[in-house]
């Protein structure tokens, strides 16, 4: 049954899950290169996103497309406060620095489930009747769901952004400089915390904003991050650990893969693929696509 | 010997922390295990699963007027109205912790039975470990048929097996048939542990031998981010009936995707697990209108067996929520056992598995369609009948078997 029409909305559906595997992965690659840490507790943060979007859906009404600037805030101070409170005094060991990073993060991660699981119960929820929720573009028998046409656009928007911010600011080059050698910048008066605090927050918020455009289309409960977490791991390795750009390809790339495999092979394959791709990359080149180091 | 006043006093303190042990052999309880998945991805089920227990053990230990066994009296007469006493813990859907959960409850918590699990990959370590202590094991709500063929003396099923649940769905389609409706292909849609494995493989094999044709055969893995290559696939083959089997996130996430990929089955016929949650229906609910689900379990009965509805006020007044298929079957799961264990007027494991061997139970004292509950060497209920309930205007309404309908099927559903 492989028809042009079924083709080409494999391709469709990939690329646009792709563009979001992308903006939920780039926080992570965003953080590594900054200072070599692996958040394990990303997938929470997403979850916590969600559930955000979701309160502010259900006690006020407000729509996902709305709350996601705000629920994007909330979460950069989230992320800012994770790294003054934890992360700071976790790179700091300084025996077994790399388990005491690990841990810390992944203590995070299973707390912040736990807490969800007390106070939000584990009950699966969803956004009913958004703007956006269940629509779908038909084009010429090619269907594209609106929430996931959008969050295809705004994590295009994230990427651009966040591309002149790192590029074209001061604070982009302080991060850029930081990330190259903390202990020079500080002789040149450049604060390490201020600037990790801020990296984190910018890594939270890219989350955030992902949660608040998954929360329309997907189901909200306590283990939501733990599926997409696992993705993300994949994409930025794929991408190359700690390239923002990596992050945007590799996302893509394991859109793609995965509705490509899930074309040629029964579905319950279809994330063969992605890790076939990716060891292919380990082999050829074990840094990632676009990988610095 | 002389005894100092030290001596007497440590003596003194060790007497007083052993009397309330002596106090509580007296009291004497029957502890029954109870193992569910507290937290994880299913954590809500087992959270319900927990209302639907204490129900049931709170009927047992106190005096209803309830045509159900042990409802009348306080306790388990047959053992002088002992008090049965609940011990939880937590799988987390994971086989091994369910496995070490067992063990603790049976070892550490002493527990003389055990009652679960609901993903029957759970329930497979489970009861061996149950086996392995002689500790009798039943599934309240596990349907996989594999599990009470593997020939274990401790494994008992008073609730039916989805090759049972697929044999009404079949019965069904033949009725329709004849009715002039057109049912000749099927879409299989199941989730790749034991539960939708096993599902899949009873209706692909009831299909071959009733003459309907599958045209898709979709196996996909559980807690999926994305099933947009699996819709399409549906999408594709378009068949006359679309048959999922789903856990609730599954499920949401595949009515979700038919949306919007513009995919409009001509009628869903499910087996149960997701299709039976009211978060599914809370968040795709108006997707839904005519989806046909199998259960072991109607609300209608209440209209027949008024204490239906009276257990299931109990129950929504512990939970928030209507009994439903699983928390009904839970409810009665703690029911037979704990009249098993009162015949037995034991908590030896051989003894109360003798009990269970022996079992005669009418429909009429429970709170299930079923003709009874009596076991077969295997350990499963042969008479456990099954319904199959439409989602019409927001509930569902039996229409499946004839002797249980109260209304006609909607074909093709919304």
């Amino acid at each position: 049954m492989l028809t042009a029409e079924t083709i080409i909305q494999s391709l469709a559906s990939g690329l646009l899950m792709g563009l979001l595997y992308g903006l939920i992965a780039v926080g992570l690659a965003l953080i590594f290169g900054l200072m070599d840490v692996v958040n394990f507790a990303h997938g929470e943060f997403l979850m916590i996103s969600m559930y955000a979007t979701f309160f502010l859906f259900a006690f006020f009404a407000i729509d996902p497309l709305l709350s996601a600037p705000l629920v994007a805030a909330a979460l950069f101070v989230f992320g800012a406060v994770v790294y003054l409170l934890i992360v700071r005094f976790a790179v700091r060991a300084k025996a077994n620095a790399g388990m005491v990073q690990i841990f810390s993060t992944f203590g995070l991660a299973i707390v912040m489930r736990g807490l969800a699981q007390f106070f939000f119960t584990p009950d699966y929820r969803s956004v009913t009747n958004s703007w956006l929720g269940g629509k779908t573009v038909s084009v010429g028998g090619i269907f594209l769901p609106e929430p996931q046409l959008v969050g295809a656009l705004v994590s295009i928007a994230a990427f651009v952004a966040l591309y002149f911010f790192i590029n074209r600011t001061d604070f982009g080059r302080a991060l850029e400089a930081t990330r190259e050698d903390a202990g020079a910048v500080a002789l040149v008066g450049i604060d390490k915390n201020r600037v990790f605090a801020v990296g984190w927050g910018l890594g939270a918020a890219l989350v955030g904003l992902s949660g608040a455009i998954m929360a329309i289309f997907f189901y909200v409960y306590p283990d939501v991050g733990a599926s997409f977490a696992l993705i993300a791991y994949v994409t930025v390795a794929l991408g190359g650990f700690g390239s923002v750009f990596g992050a945007f390809a590799g996302g893509i790339i394991v859109g793609l893969v995965e509705a490509v495999t899930a074309l040629v092979l029964p579905p319950s394959l279809k994330s063969v693929g992605i890790y076939a791709v990716y060891l292919l990359v380990v082999f050829i080149r074990p840094r990632g696509l676009f990988g610095s180091m | 010997m002389t005894i100092s006043r030290r001596e007497v006093l440590l003596g003194a303190t060790a007497t007083a922390a052993l009397l309330p042990i002596a106090a509580r052999a007296q009291t004497s309880e029957v502890v029954i295990g109870v193992i569910y998945p507290l937290s994880g991805a299913s954590a809500q089920i087992g959270v319900d699963a927990q209302k639907a227990f204490e129900t049931a053990a709170e009927i047992i230990n106190k005096k209803h007027d309830f045509d159900l066994p042990l409802a009348r009296g306080e306790g388990l007469p047959g053992l002088g109205g002992a008090k049965v006493r609940l011990v939880f813990a937590d799988h987390q859907a994971d086989p091994q912790k369910g496995r070490a959960e067992a063990e603790r409850l049976i070892t550490q918590e002493k527990v003389c039975a055990i009652v679960g699990t609901y993903q029957s990959a759970v329930a497979v370590t489970v009861s061996q470990i149950c086996e392995r202590y002689q500790i009798p094991f039943l599934s309240a709500d596990n349907s996989s048929p594999s599990l009470h063929r593997r020939g274990l003396k401790f494994y008992f099923r008073a609730s039916p097996h989805d090759e049972m649940f697929s044999k009404a769905m079949f019965d069904f389609f033949d009725d329709m048939k004849k009715k002039g409706t057109k049912i000749e292909t099927l879409s299989l849609f199941h989730e790749d542990t034991i539960f939708g494995t096993d599902s899949g493989n009873a209706q692909s094999k009831l299909a071959a031998e009733r003459g309907y044709k599958i045209l898709t055969d979709i196996k996909y893995r559980a807690n999926s981010p994305s099933l947009s290559a699996e819709v399409q696939q549906l999408k594709a083959a378009n068949a006359n009936v679309l048959m999922p089997s789903s856990y609730t996130t599954d499920g949401i996430l595949l009515v979700k995707t038919m949306a919007e990929l513009g995919y409009k089955p001509n009628a869903i016929v499910a087996q149960d697990a997701g299709f039976s949650e009211k978060a599914l229906y809370d968040a795709v609910g108006d997707k839904l209108e005519g989806v046909i689900s199998r259960g072991s379990f109607s609300l209608d009965l209440a209209a027949k067996r008024p204490m239906v509805g009276k257990i299931n006020d109990m129950y929504k007044a512990k939970s928030g929520k209507d009994l439903n298929d699983y928390s009904s079957r839970q409810f009665m799961g703690l029911i037979v056992m704990a009249d098993a264990i009162n015949r037995a007027k034991s908590t030896d494991g051989d003894k109360i598995r003798q009990a269970l061997v022996a079992t005669d139970m009418p429909g009429e004292v429970t709170i299930m369609p079923w003709k009874r509950v009596k076991f077969d060497e295997m350990g499963q209920n042969n008479d456990a009948d099954p319904v199959l309930l439409q989602y019409v205007g927001g509930k569902f309404v039996t229409i499946y078997p004839p002797q249980a309908a109260v209304a006609q099927a909607i074909w093709p559903m919304k």
